[in-house]
Parts: structure tokens; C-alpha cells; sequence
């Protein structure tokens, strides 16, 4: 139990939070993530490039997360607004032959991928800490909050435990993602024996009367 | 708004007293059969005026200066009645409405049923507000749809007109297509439970002697339902009032209308304002 | 083959789906359940006497049970040796605990269903973090679906409930291999879409591209 809260910016701006893993975002798909509080839609074209835009269609609202890519353009679900990497609109298929004004556009964050792990930032400055040769395993979510989980794991970017290490993001209402990295060179049985381990450690996180 | 009317059940379906409690603008209310009447009431046991129309009960937490909106075409014989139950939606009940007075999305929530790529074009209609009767009115409107309705066989240019008699509930009527020179009914009564859920009663009055009723149940709530999956996922959940939040097209012009009426009438139930 | 389908009903979809997937045609018979209460009619009942859809009618055969109606519109998908059958058993299993859960939660939510909806949640979170885990281990090993190299009633049975979860308020956003294996399953050649399982976009060609 922690009595004194946390900010998360404490330390070293500038911030880039961990979102995803490189594996679990193949080309042409997007996925809904949360960095500092804000809900982002975070996407790979089929050329492999990546964007993280605020959830929010310019048009009505719709979440772009729940949209569909085809090549380098992601359309937004409800009326196929179709947006170019740059979070510019290129087509509004209500109206076929009209050229989009170019105020239509969805804020973006700045986003990267080094060694197998997404990161976002809101301001894009620096780069994200590297992770070296450690391996990306898989993500998982625990009811937990991270200052919760930091003060029982400890501070710093890369948290070595039970043999894992792991990234945090944390998520609101008291949620947090571990992205568990591994040694490099684990055959696929040594896969699943570290993430069974990584399930273990979140039921004893859960269950812990110690960790609120 | 308080002054209007909203539907909050199904006529058919109302238990005799104690009856059944709900929600109106985050205000228990009872409902209940006593001495073969509907009746309604608050919390506190006051009374609630009631009205039976369109298979639906309707009620007030204030008092209505009208009584419920008229649907001519619904009086006509050889109509079927068709109410298709309640789905619960956690959405502003004017996005339910608003998406209710939307043909751009057919193309990719409707696929193949109302609507398909590449005929995705909205064509120019007409909009206005009906001073005399207090109405948004959208006619003209045309749009392809590959399967019209469940009578309906391969694609077709369908005519549309849009109402919206009541800041939660509106109607359309739509090309028939089993007799081309009548309009089928289609209506959608938004019972607001509080500012960002609601329940959505569709009702629909048509000509089809052929298709059975679970059939033309079956296929309101297929479309319903696909667009419950979008509703719940409008951000924000409250419907932008002011210009400014979101980025409107010609093919909005009766969404644009329809915030205008709002917004003249204070119908701000669910509705964000510049302040928010 | 006769089908008693209800639209909104995943137990029905899972039907419908193999079906489809199998290159099998199936004459549905549309049932009102909700508002028209049609399952609770004395001629359904006689059929039904559980009174729940889908039902399955093939010749003399009536089938109720949602395992049983795939397996046998499963054909060759259900394994061809103990092992498999087996494996395919426990999800099918799993697959009515899903319904029990995640779908309560839907009903609970859409259709004011009664029943807890918060422990409905809990329980099916549960669900969800086994299956995640199962479909990274079969990511180890190369394979999206969930007993084979191909899809299998495992799959099928478990498919419906899963994607609707959003439906009953519970996010799929935390689990990124039923993602991967959401996207395998919507991807295969004849899959059909259900109101709240949208087909990929991404696989038609962009209009005038
Ligand atoms: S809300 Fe995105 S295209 Fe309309
Ligand atoms: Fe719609």
C-alpha cells in the first residue's frame, strides 16, 4: 500500500510509453492502446509503417481503432472516412468525387518500434529506452495499478523479475499492462514456460493483499 | 425536453400493479396495468400522464402541451404492426437518433443489406424544419441498397423521407417494395434512462403479406444490432451540440438539422455543450 | 436441413457459421424469440422441450444440444482419431461455459436478461485470460486456431461468445492473440458475419483503386 501517489512524468522526461508488441500488430490492422491516460488508436499500414492517432473520428466520433486498413490508409468504420499515415483524409466515400479539405486531419502522436516493442509519445522527443537483446514474449494485463505494481517491483524502465523482464504501462482505473521480455534464444517450449510463469505472476499480484 | 413525450415500453407488455420500474432522465418511474389502464408514476407515487400509441406507452415527467405525434400512413389499411422489443444501448439517446437519420453508413455497417461499396454516394436531398408542425423533415433522399428490406431481391435505387417529431424518436419512410406507390414505416422510440444509455424500440407499420412476422422482427434487429456496435462506440458518448466538434458533410444535412432543432429548443438531454 | 435460427442468438451463429464454413446449406426457419417469445410456444416445446434455440431437424433427427449440432454438421472439421475428438470436447465444454458468462453478460446488458451482470463479467474474464493463454501457446507452435494446424469446432464453438463480449461490456482490447486468431477465423474462405461481428473490410478491394 502506497500512501504518497506518484506521478508518472517523476523522472526523466521525455516520456515514451511501451504499447504493444511488434508481434501482436501484424500489417493492416489497428488496435485501441492508452498512453498517459489518452486512448489511441494505434495502426500498421500493409507497407509495414506505423501510426497512433487519437480514437476519435473527426467526422462522428467513431472509434478509428474499430476501422479497417487497405494499403496505407485506414478508413474509420461507421462511414469509411479514409485517413494516409500523416492522419490526413483523403476520401469521404458519401461524396466519391470530392478532394477532402485539408483541415481534416486527426492529431497524432509520435510513434516507434525498436526491437520488437511499439512505444508512443505525445511529444516524440529523444527515443525510447532500448531494450537490447532481449527478446519480446507477450503482453498482459493486470488489475493492478503501476504505482502499485512499482512499488513492489521497483522503479526503472526494465524490471527484471522471476526470471522475466518486463515494461509497464499503465492504464487507468488502477490497470496496468506488463510487456514480459525474455532472454534471447528461447525455443518455443521455453516460450510457454515463461509465459505460464508470467500468468503465475500476475495471479500472485492479484491475489497479494500487499499490492492495492 | 422534460415536457416531452418518451416511450418506455411495450404496450403488450406492461404487468399489472405492483408493474415494473424503469428509467426516464435518471427518474425511477413505475409502470403498471390497473383496471385494465396503463398508468405510470414517479418515485414519490405522483402520477405520470400516459399515452398508448404505435404499440408503445408513452410518458412525461412534465407536462406535454401536445398530444403524441401523428403517423397518418400507420392508419391506412392493410398495414402490418410490427414492434421489434428493446435493446439497450450505452449511448446518448440523441446519437441513437441521430444515427437512426443516417444513410452514409450503410455501405460498411449494413453491408449488403442496406448498402455496399462502391455505391457509396450520398446524393443532394432536402432538409427542412416543418415550423407548422415543429418537425425536422429530410425528403428526396436516394440511396443503392443491394437488399432493400426482407421482401425485397437484389438491388435497388430506394427513396427515403426522414422525421423527427420528438427530440427521441423519429420516423422514416421508405420506397415499399411489394407496392411501389405506398411508403413503408419505419420508426425508432429512444427511451433516454439517463444521459449516455438508453433503450431503442423499433416499430415499423408495413405492406408485406408474404414474409412471417419473426422474419421482419429478425431482420429490424440484425440492422439494429449492427448499429448498437457502432453507438457504443462514438466518442464522446453525448452528442456535440456546437459546430466546431465535428466535422459535417452535405450528406449530414439532416444531422446538422437536427442539432439545430435541439439546440433551438434546448433539447440538451444527452447533449454536450460548449461549457463541457 | 432445418435450422431454428434466432439472429441475435451466438448459439445459433455458431450454426449458421460451420455451416457456411463447410460449404453446407441450411434452410433457416426465422423464431421470434424476443419480443414474440415463439420458443415458448406448445408446438416448439414439443419439439424443444428445453424450449431454447437452435434446433437442428434432420430428417428423423432433432438435435438441441449446441455441441451436438455441430458436431454433426462438423463433418471431418470434429478429428478423425481420439485424441483430436477429445481436445475438440474440452472446448466445446468451455465453449457452453463461454455462453454462460460472456453471453449472460450480453443478454444481462443488451436485453435486460436476469442475472449478475458484474459476477457475469468476472466469470467470463476468467474465460477469456485461459483462452488467451491456450492461443499464445499455439502461437509457439506456429498455429492460430485453437486444436489443430486448421480451424476445427474448437474454434467455431468458441468464435461467437468471444467477439460479442464487447456486447455484455466486457473489453477484448487486453488480449491480443484472440485477436490474431479472431482475425484467422474472420479471414477463411466463406465466413459469414453476425450483428456484432462485422466481416474484415480489408479483404474487398478499395472502390476505384
Ligand atoms: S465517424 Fe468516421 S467516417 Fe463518420
Ligand atoms: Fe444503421
Amino acid at each position: 500500500m502506497t500512501d504518497t501517489p506518484r506521478t508518472p512524468s517523476q523522472g526523466t522526461p521525455p516520456q515514451w510509453t511501451p504499447v504493444a508488441l511488434s508481434r501482436d500488430l501484424a500489417p493492416a490492422t489497428a488496435i485501441p492502446v492508452i498512453a498517459e491516460g489518452t486512448e489511441l488508436a494505434l495502426w500498421r499500414g500493409r507497407s509495414g509503417r506505423l501510426a497512433a492517432w487519437h480514437d476519435r473520428c473527426p467526422h462522428r466520433g467513431m472509434r478509428l481503432s474499430q476501422g479497417f486498413v487497405r494499403d496505407d490508409m485506414l478508413s474509420c468504420l461507421y462511414h469509411g472516412w479514409r485517413y494516409d499515415l500523416e492522419g490526413q483524409c483523403r476520401k469521404i466515400p458519401a461524396h466519391p468525387e470530392l478532394e477532402p479539405n485539408k483541415a481534416i486531419c486527426v492529431p497524432a502522436w509520435s510513434v516507434t518500434e525498436a526491437t520488437g516493442i511499439i512505444w508512443v509519445s505525445e511529444t516524440g522527443s529523444g527515443a525510447p529506452p532500448d531494450t537490447g537483446a532481449l527478446a519480446p514474449l507477450r503482453s498482459l494485463t493486470v488489475e493492478r495499478s503501476e504505482d502499485a505494481l512499482r512499488d513492489h517491483l521497483g522503479d526503472g524502465v526494465v524490471i527484471e523479475f522471476d526470471g522475466l523482464h518486463l515494461l509497464l504501462q499503465g492504464l487507468p482505473q488502477g490497470r496496468c499492462v506488463l510487456h514480459a521480455l525474455t532472454g534471447p534464444g528461447l525455443d518455443a517450449a521455453g516460450q510457454r514456460a515463461a509465459s505460464h510463469r508470467l500468468e503465475a505472476l500476475r495471479t500472485r499480484f492479484e491475489d497479494s493483499e500487499d499490492i492495492a | 425536453m422534460k415536457d416531452c413525450w418518451f416511450p418506455v415500453g411495450a404496450a403488450d407488455d406492461i404487468p399489472s400493479a405492483p408493474g415494473r420500474e424503469t428509467l426516464l432522465m435518471g427518474e425511477p418511474i413505475r409502470l403498471f396495468r390497473k383496471a385494465g389502464q396503463i398508468q405510470a408514476c414517479d418515485a414519490e407515487g405522483r402520477d405520470l400522464p400516459v399515452t398508448v400509441a404505435y404499440d408503445h406507452v408513452w410518458t412525461s415527467l412534465g407536462t406535454p402541451s401536445q398530444p403524441i405525434f401523428a403517423i397518418p400512413e400507420a392508419e391506412e389499411p392493410g398495414r402490418r404492426f410490427v414492434p421489434c422489443g428493446h435493446v439497450r444501448v450505452a449511448c446518448s439517446p440523441l446519437r441513437a437518433v441521430e444515427n437512426f437519420l443516417d444513410i452514409a453508413h450503410f455501405p460498411f455497417v449494413h453491408t449488403d443489406i442496406l448498402g455496399a461499396e462502391p455505391h457509396t454516394e450520398v446524393y443532394r436531398y432536402e432538409v427542412k424544419i416543418r415550423e407548422e408542425e415543429d418537425e425536422v423533415w429530410a425528403t428526396k433522399v436516394r440511396f443503392y441498397q443491394p437488399q432493400a428490406a426482407k421482401a425485397a431481391e437484389g438491388g435497388q435505387e430506394i427513396e427515403y423521407m426522414y422525421r423527427v417529431p420528438l427530440p427521441t424518436a423519429s420516423v422514416l419512410y421508405k420506397t415499399c417494395p411489394s407496392k411501389p406507390e405506398a411508403w413503408d414505416v419505419i420508426a425508432i422510440f429512444v427511451q433516454p434512462l439517463t444521459e449516455t444509455t438508453c433503450v431503442a424500440w423499433p416499430w415499423m407499420a408495413l405492406y408485406d403479406d408474404t414474409s412471417s412476422q419473426a422474419d421482419l422482427v429478425g431482420f429490424q434487429q440484425m440492422i439494429f444490432l449492427q448499429d448498437r456496435a457502432i453507438l457504443e462506440n462514438q466518442v464522446p458518448a453525448l452528442l456535440p451540440l456546437d459546430p466546431g466538434k465535428e466535422i459535417p458533410t452535405r450528406a449530414d444535412m439532416t444531422s446538422i438539422a437536427y442539432r439545430r432543432w435541439l439546440k433551438s429548443h434546448d433539447y440538451t438531454y444527452g447533449a454536450q455543450l460548449e461549457a463541457q | 436441413m432445418k435450422l431454428y435460427d434466432w439472429v441475435l442468438s451466438p448459439d445459433c451463429y455458431k450454426a449458421r457459421l460451420l455451416a457456411a464454413l463447410t460449404g453446407q446449406s441450411l434452410t433457416t426457419v426465422a423464431t421470434d424469440v424476443f419480443p414474440g417469445k415463439d420458443h415458448l410456444t406448445p408446438a416448439f416445446r414439443d419439439m424443444n422441450p428445453r424450449a431454447t434455440l437452435p434446433v437442428l431437424v434432420a430428417g428423423d433427427l432433432v438435435l438441441t444440444e449446441v455441441p451436438a449440432i455441430l458436431i454433426y454438421l462438423g463433418g471431418d472439421w470434429g478429428g478423425d482419431n481420439a485424441t483430436e475428438r477429445a481436445r475438440q470436447a474440452e472446448w466445446l465444454t468451455f465453449s457452453q461455459r463461454l455462453a454462460g458468462t460472456l453471453g449472460l453478460a450480453r443478454r444481462i446488458d443488451m436485453m435486460d436478461a436476469p442475472g449478475d451482470l458484474a459476477q457475469a463479467q468476472r466469470d467470463g474474464t476468467r474465460l477469456l485470460r485461459q483462452l488467451e493463454a491456450r492461443l499464445f501457446d499455439r502461437q509457439t507452435l506456429g498455429h492460430a486456431f485453437l486444436t489443430g494446424p486448421a480451424p476445427t469446432l474448437a474454434d467455431i464453438a468458441c468464435f461467437p461468445d468471444v467477439m460479442l463480449a464487447p456486447d455484455g461490456g466486457v473489453s477484448l482490447a487486453p488480449y491480443a492473440a484472440i485477436r490474431a486468431w479472431s482475425r484467422a477465423i474472420r479471414s477463411l474462405p466463406g465466413f459469414i458475419e453476425m450483428p456484432g461481428i462485422p466481416r474484415l473490410h480489408e479483404l474487398s478491394p478499395e472502390p476505384g483503386a
